[in-house]
């Protein structure tokens, strides 16, 4: 009876504590998009302005900085950014798919297949195989 | 243009509303629970119960994909529920597996070669998964700025706003994307899709916040919730097409629209052989999940010798479907040949195959089928019309019996009467006879009718020769 109410507690808590991962990844997903967008539209804005340098926010302090020197920060934050935010959208498919396992549901169809390239899909859709 | 005639024909059939019945439009799974015991009477199945067993077991084995390549004879006499059974079993396997059902006379065409045929009936059994990977930026339009330069030439401006739940940012967009915006007529309130790599945008529907905006909408509105999360998102499609669609659309000379007017006429081998490589290729890389389906083969001993041989080889092939086959006859001739065989099946295919028999139905159970069609037909009857046609169903045949529930609902009809009583079932049972009554009818009268030889019953030469 012990042992059993133990098993039942150690299979919620690991249930509980991937669920609670995944739904963390995908805030964090949420989150990195935001600072994508903010990067993005600052690396717009210095491309159109004519200053020499600018204002440059680093945590809470505020800095005049380089104009080139900005961009390329910015841009290799882009970089990582994008470099993250995929890394965390291929775990968070074998996350769902584990969870899937734990709470006994059959694992979502195709999610692990390797999608296919641009003009195989546009052939497939010009053909009217799959809808575009 | 695709589109637009859909849209008409759509429209045609919603006018006409014709909704036929057909023999086993009651069938809705194999009425099994989840440790595959099969239940009384469930999802329209009625008795059979060792024999909805065993096709629940070949159910969970075509799911985990491990009888691939093996055959199934559902073999019994008439009307014991072979086809209801391969029904139930397509319906239970659900809209992902492929399934294809066929007669087996459906190979004897003039258009193509019986074992084109059964290629292509066995090709329309193989699915295979595929994934349609994009980004898109997907949010609520929160403002769209259109600038023109003051001399109406020039290059335009134009700036996006778009909004999820969680964000909201700009875009500053080019000439093209302004123009295809126009087109589209996006306005604030607006939930889109764009494409990045290809920036088509699509309009989803307008947000449910902006719902009060007018008084007066048009029919077209569609209101959506505003979307949640990122603004780009990484969106996963997966479709799963039959190798047989994939042949037609590569055999050239027909193009895609033979899929849809159903000629498609022979396929080149070549063809077929190109088209295996490249699957072949997708699923070393990892691109494509092959899903062996069902193929049913209805009046099996309708195929003959050289059928028989092609399914024999074809069933070793890696990529094969399960092939269920269902049969009424006991030993019989082997089609195209002098020899005879159980259930008219050469023995070294029957071999292969896992024999599932049916057996002739109760007085219950048929009382609970003809029940089951009565719903299904929309037909109230009363008890004791129900007793004389289950009596009727165990004296003839329960075909017959399913066929005077319509007869005489009609009959009840005619008289203004809600529910079908006895004297209904009576009457049209004197009015159309069953095979018996007809039989005798035709024995007691042959000198009557025409070409006849006087033999009595001797058996007339059938078979035709291929």
């Amino acid at each position: 009876m012990m042992q059993d109410q133990e098993k039942v507690l150690k299979y919620l808590v690991s249930v509980e504590k991937l669920a609670e991962e995944i739904l963390s990844d995908k805030r964090e997903i949420v989150m990195l998009d935001r600072r994508r967008n903010h990067n993005r539209e600052a690396l717009r804005d210095l491309s159109k302005s004519a200053q020499q340098k600018c204002w440059v926010t680093i945590g809470s302090v505020l800095i005049k900085h380089n104009l080139e020197a900005a961009r390329s920060l910015l841009e290799a934050d882009q970089k990582q950014l994008n470099i993250d935010i995929n890394k965390l959208r291929s775990d968070l498919r074998v996350k769902v798919n584990n969870l899937r396992d734990l709470e006994m549901q059959p694992p979502v169809q195709g999610l692990m297949l390797v999608p296919l390239s641009r003009e195989e899909t546009q052939g497939l859709s010009m053909s009217n195989l799959i809808p575009s | 243009m695709a589109s637009i005639a859909a849209a008409q024909v759509q429209e045609v059939r919603s006018i006409t509303r014709i909704e036929r019945i057909g023999a086993h439009s009651h069938i809705r799974g194999l009425g099994l629970d989840d440790s595959l015991e099969p239940r009384a009477v469930s999802q329209g199945m009625v008795g059979q119960k060792m024999a909805r067993k065993a096709a629940g077991v070949i159910l969970q084995m075509i799911r985990e994909g491990k009888i691939a390549g093996r055959a199934v004879l559902l073999a019994g006499q008439p009307g014991t529920g072979k086809t209801a059974i391969a029904m139930g079993l397509a319906q239970a396997l659900g809209p992902d597996t492929p399934f294809t059902s066929m007669a087996g006379s459906e190979i004897f065409s003039l258009e193509m070669s019986k074992t084109e045929a059964l290629t292509q009936a066995i090709r329309k059994s193989i699915g295979i998964r595929i994934k349609e990977e994009s980004e898109i930026i997907e949010g609520e339009v929160v403002e769209v700025v259109v600038e023109r330069s003051a001399g109406g030439g020039g290059a335009r401006v134009g700036r996006l706003t778009l909004k999820t739940t969680d964000m909201e940012t700009n875009y500053d967009m080019g000439a093209k994307m302004i123009d295809s915006l126009l087109k589209e007529k996006v306005q604030a309130g607006d939930v889109i899709t764009i494409d990045k790599a290809t920036g088509k945008i699509n309009k989803l529907g307008r947000s449910f916040a902006r719902a009060r905006d007018y008084d007066a909408t048009g029919q077209q509105a569609r209101f959506v919730q505003c979307p949640e999360g990122e603004l780009q998102k990484r969106k996963e499609v997966v479709h799963t097409v039959t190798l047989h669609e994939i042949d037609v659309i590569n055999s050239r000379t027909h193009g895609f629209l033979a899929l849809f007017s159903g000629d498609t006429g022979e396929i080149k081998s070549e063809i077929r052989e190109q088209i295996n490589s490249k699957v072949a290729e997708w699923r070393e890389e990892g691109k494509a999940e092959m899903i062996p389906g069902v193929l049913f083969i209805d009046e099996a001993h309708m195929l003959d010798i050289e059928c028989f041989s092609y399914l024999n080889r074809a069933l070793e092939s890696e990529t094969a479907p399960v092939v269920i086959m269902a049969t009424n006859r006991g030993i019989t001739r082997i089609r195209g040949t002098s020899y005879r065989s159980p259930h008219g099946i050469p023995l070294d295919l029957l071999d292969r195959m896992i024999i599932v028999p049916t057996s002739p139905y109760s007085h219950q159970e048929l009382r609970e089928i003809l029940n089951i069609r009565c719903e299904e037909e929309d037909c109230q009857m009363s008890a004791d019309a129900l007793t004389v046609l289950t009596r009727v169903a165990t004296e003839t045949s329960l075909r017959y019996a399913i066929q005077l529930i319509t007869t005489a609902s009609l009959v009840a009809r005619r008289r203004k009467a809600a529910e079908v009583s006895m004297e209904d079932v009576k009457k049209v049972y004197s009015l159309f006879l069953d095979e018996h009554r007809s039989e005798q009818f035709l024995k007691e009268y042959q000198d009557e009718f025409m070409f006849n030889d006087g033999s009595g019953d001797a058996p007339q030469l059938m078979e035709v020769s291929q």
